[in-house]
């Protein structure tokens, strides 16, 4: 294969992959070409522990075909991008399309509500793929940020490592109406692990940044600051007795709760009757100040997207508006199935069906520092850590391991662990009670601290 | 010796070790993989996803000391073979090892599967029908049924292990799985319950034979046994764990902090502990990856180490960590087996296989009798650990309230919270009825999932924190 530039490589294979599917009999295809790059190295202790370099590529193809029910479609990836491969591909796709069951709904790709080609150029030279660190940088930020770790407190006695790493990726995506559009990102990441005290008093805790641009990563030293404070102030932490009580969850644990309530609004959940807001659309689930919105092109989010899997055109979206659920999220399937419009939010791997991603997901902030939540809420936890998997998205009941502080007159006291935090996601949406200031990302995620009230908290004595 | 069939020249692989090994090296190798998997997925009465993947690739790996070196690509063409080579001794400077190998085969010691792609074993229509017969029997079951989700997937995968001294390692590794969900409804209420089972066999296993049904009436039971649940108690309590799929308790309380990584770094709440009681006298656990057929088993670990049976805690006595070869060998002690990767894409870690607690001499039925106050858990869903702290969870799906030995009522999913290096202290009956899992484990650790098993007989623990809302 020629050494062109990556795009038109990954443009063209996408393109040509779409071709054979038609001329192998698919009545409707889309096509995406995946190219991922990256390296990444491990200090600890001062020293290298590992260096990773990766270089994959990947093609993925769904294709439809008629049948005399309607239409069936099947998916495939393979990593062999040779002409012949590309060819057994197709051929294979068509094959297992023919063994589905056709589906009356089905929404074939063609005709989805594509960007211009002025669009594309336009988000292609407002979007650069930022220049990659090299691994010597990202070993000695990553050094940097293990000995910051290391020196910030005696109490700090070991380290998992610091590792630092960067990876770009191109997808290249065409279907069948002749649309073919790409996008680039890259990131970098920057992460340490230390553990404080020794014996049976063991805490670990971590600090991480990433970002498209190295301007726009933490520093070494303020990860390693946080990631060693964090470690240390778990030492010492026991369970607590088992209460009622308010829980206010630090920014990068209200995550998660953001992730519970894509989850529920998800299209295609909400049509499989698996979802606890599967008849909430246009209902308040969450506090009047509460106001979620969907942003796929902000400065700080690592979640840009111009078109999503299906190359629907991206949207800005307001998803809670003043505690309203405006409607559910959608690819064009689901869209068509809930009368609705596809809100651009299809999500694709190279084989497997479509599924629902956000692009960059933004709980907007309230006007309170936390120190300030903590006294109006008095007594309660403030959770740091989650373990476990405890929630039915079906019903909303909700159960996970947790650690944290103890909140007692407005103050926090002792550190806290061994305990689970229980309730239920409808309820506790309802319940949010306060909402911080500090908003922060996390990636493709953005929340500030937030206190949910009536929560159950189970720990020992 | 037999030839093989190499998606690269042996020339080719030769040369990228001759490239890739530093001088003082400890070990290297190549890993080249090839895999294909096929899902069928039903919902709404209809097959209406086929989905397949077909990947090959190649990692390089270079360890030296406490430093090791790994890049992998998927282009299976010189430039970008030798620039994986390159990169996976970046992390040596220096002279290469002067030395030209020779490949020769071996054998793996274990021939626990089949070699060949279960995916053969069944046509896809077969196992559209297959899918079919489970909508069917679940609706026929119960009117309250209103959505079956079914899938079943073949996936094979040949791996080539080729080593420092020159040895090439095969090992061909099938795997199935059939997953069953269903979502019930009552006056607008609505439950959900699953059930699946699977392991390195034929599919046709799972076609013929009472298996699929079985599971189908079981993922039934489960959901509308949800339906009559109750908020599960919130607190300290006694607690009955059944046998099988329970054994996850053992996976995340212990299994994890016994890894050799961990405690090589003193990271691990179990760390420095050979030796130690942990656990209740007549407690004894063993991580076994070759066990004919299972999920969790290799005829060989990702590194070419034959799996074997190692015994972590006999007689609540803790006896070993489960070791790869870089951390055995930090560590002064033998590899057991355990060193494995998700694909050639990832890094070796020290991973579980099949980790179970034998059994004991408590008849099941008496271990229930005996609990006064107190929750029964009979099925579970996932768990986690902090290794550090040795605090981890597991969460119910199947539980019920028990008062004076009888089951009172179900209760609702509630997560399990206990501390690894004591809880198997509090182990005070062991039930004669050992059981593995039905084959449905996937183990995460640094981002990577392998198939993995869990077992145990019934098993009483004095106290464990249930994190449920009711009183």
């Amino acid at each position: 294969m020629s050494r062109k530039g990556m795009n038109s490589d990954m443009n063209e294979i996408a393109s040509r992959l779409v071709d054979m599917a038609k001329s192998s009999g698919a009545v409707d295809a889309d096509a995406l070409a995946v190219n991922d790059i990256g390296e990444s190295v491990c200090i600890r202790n001062g020293r290298i522990e590992t260096v990773e370099r990766e270089d994959s590529r990947a093609v993925g193809l769904r294709a439809f075909i008629e049948t005399s029910e309607g239409l069936a479609f099947a998916s495939a990836s393979s990593s062999d991008l040779s002409d012949s491969g590309i060819r057994a591909l197709a051929e294979q796709v068509i094959t297992m399309a023919g063994i589905s069951a056709a589906d009356p709904d089905a929404m074939p790709p063609s005709g989805a509500d594509h960007p211009s080609d002025r669009e594309l150029a336009e988000w292609e030279a407002g979007h650069p793929l930022n220049e990659a660190w090299t691994l010597e940088a990202a070993r000695e930020a990553a050094l940097a940020c293990e000995e910051a770790a290391l020196g910030h407190s005696d109490q700090i006695r070991n380290s998992e490592g610091a590792e630092a790493g960067f990876s770009s990726s191109h997808v290249a995506y065409a279907s069948a109406d002749g649309f073919c559009g790409q996008y680039k990102k890259s990131s970098l990441a920057l992460s340490v692990s230390v553990i404080a005290g020794t014996g049976d008093q063991m805490q670990r805790d971590y600090a991480y940044s990433r970002a498209r641009q190295v301007e726009k990563l933490e520093s070494p030293q303020l990860i390693g600051q946080e990631a060693a404070e964090r470690a240390v102030r778990r030492v010492g932490a026991h369970s607590i007795s088992t209460r009622q009580t308010t829980v206010v969850f630090e920014p990068r644990m209200a995550t998660s709760i953001l992730r519970h309530l894509i989850g529920a609004i998800n299209g295609r959940s909400v049509l499989q009757k698996r979802s606890f807001l599967a008849e909430s659309s246009g209902r308040i689930v969450f506090p009047e100040f509460i106001r979620i919105e969907d942003n796929p092109d902000h400065p700080d989010g690592l979640g840009n997207r111009l078109f999503d899997g299906e190359g629907t055109r991206c949207r800005q979206r307001t998803i809670i508006d003043s505690g309203k659920l405006t409607g559910f999220l959608t690819d064009r399937y689901a869209a068509a199935r809930l009368k609705s419009e596809p809100t651009g939010h299809a999500r694709r791997g190279l084989t497997g069906d479509i599924s629902i991603g956000t692009s960059n997901l933004i709980l907007q902030p309230g006007e309170m520092e936390t120190d300030t939540i903590l006294r109006e809420i008095g007594s309660g936890i403030l959770i740091t850590e989650m373990m476990g998997s405890g929630v039915n998205g079906v019903t909303g009941d909700y159960s996970r391991g947790a650690a944290g502080f103890l909140i007692e007159d407005g103050e926090i006291t002792q550190p806290v662990n061994e305990i689970t935090i229980a309730g239920n996601l409808k309820e506790m949406f309802g319940n949010i009670s306060h909402l911080g200031s500090d908003l922060t990302w996390f990636g493709s995620t953005a929340v500030p601290t937030i206190a949910i009230s009536g929560m159950t908290v189970a720990g020992q004595a | 010796m037999t030839q093989m069939n190499l998606p690269v020249a042996q020339e080719t692989l030769s040369q990228m070790l001759d490239r890739m090994v530093p001088a003082g090296a400890d070990d290297a190798d190549l890993y080249l993989e090839q895999s294909t998997s096929e899902s069928l997925a039903l919902e709404e009465g209809r097959v209406k996803h086929v989905s397949a993947s077909t990947h090959q690739g190649i990692g390089a790996r270079v360890i030296k000391g406490e430093v090791s070196g790994h890049a992998y690509t998927d282009r299976l063409e010189s430039p970008a073979l030798m620039e994986c080579a390159r990169a996976a001794r970046a992390i040596a400077e220096g002279e290469n090892k002067n030395r030209s190998v020779s490949i020769h085969t071996g054998q793996p010691e274990h021939q626990l599967y089949q070699a060949s792609n279960p995916a053969l074993s069944a046509t896809m229509p077969e196992r559209k029908e297959l899918l079919e017969k489970v909508d069917r029997l679940a609706r026929s079951i119960d009117p309250r049924v209103k959505q079956v989700f079914a899938n079943v997937s073949a996936s094979f995968s040949t791996v080539h292990l080729l080593r420092m001294d020159g040895t090439l390692l095969s090992d061909n590794r099938p795997l199935v799985r059939l997953n069953i969900s269903i979502v019930v409804e009552q006056n607008g209420k609505r439950e959900t319950g699953s059930a699946g089972g699977g392991g390195r066999f034929d599919l046709n296993r799972l076609l013929e034979g009472s298996e699929t049904e079985r599971l189908t009436r079981e993922a039934v039971r489960l959901a509308l046994l949800n339906l009559d649940a109750i908020p599960a108690p919130a607190g300290p309590m006694p607690v009955v764990l059944g046998p099988g799929w329970p054994g996850i308790l053992l996976h995340e309380a212990i299994g994890h902090g016994l890894e050799g990584d961990f405690n090589r770094k003193g990271s691990s709440a179990f760390s420095g502990k050979i030796g130690e009681r942990v656990a209740a006298p007549g407690v004894t656990v063993v991580d076994d990856g070759s066990i004919a057929e299972r999920r969790g088993s290799l005829n060989m670990d990702d590194e070419g180490t034959p799996t074997g049976c190692t015994t972590l805690i006999e007689d609540g006595i803790l006896t070993a960590y489960m070791q790869d070869r870089q951390n055995a060998r930090l560590m002064g002690v033998e590899p057991t087996g355990n060193g494995r990767r998700e694909s050639y894409a990832h890094p070796v870690l020290p991973r579980m296989t099949n980790t179970f607690m034998l059994a004991g001499h408590d008849d099941p039925k008496e271990i229930l009798a005996s609990l006064k106050q107190g929750l029964y858990a009979v099925n579970f869903g996932g768990g986690q650990v902090d290794i550090t702290s040795g605090k981890f969870v597991f969460s119910t799906s199947e539980a019920y309230l028990v008062e004076n030995g009888e089951i009172k009522a179900p209760v609702k999913g509630a997560t399990l919270i206990g501390n690894g290096p004591d809880v198997l202290t509090r182990v005070s009956m062991i039930g004669n009825d050992l059981q593995l899992d039905p084959g449905v484990g996937t183990c995460g650790k640094g981002g990577q999932a392998v198939p993995v098993g869990v077992g145990q007989p019934t098993l009483k623990i004095d106290e464990m924190v249930v994190g449920g809302t009711g009183a």
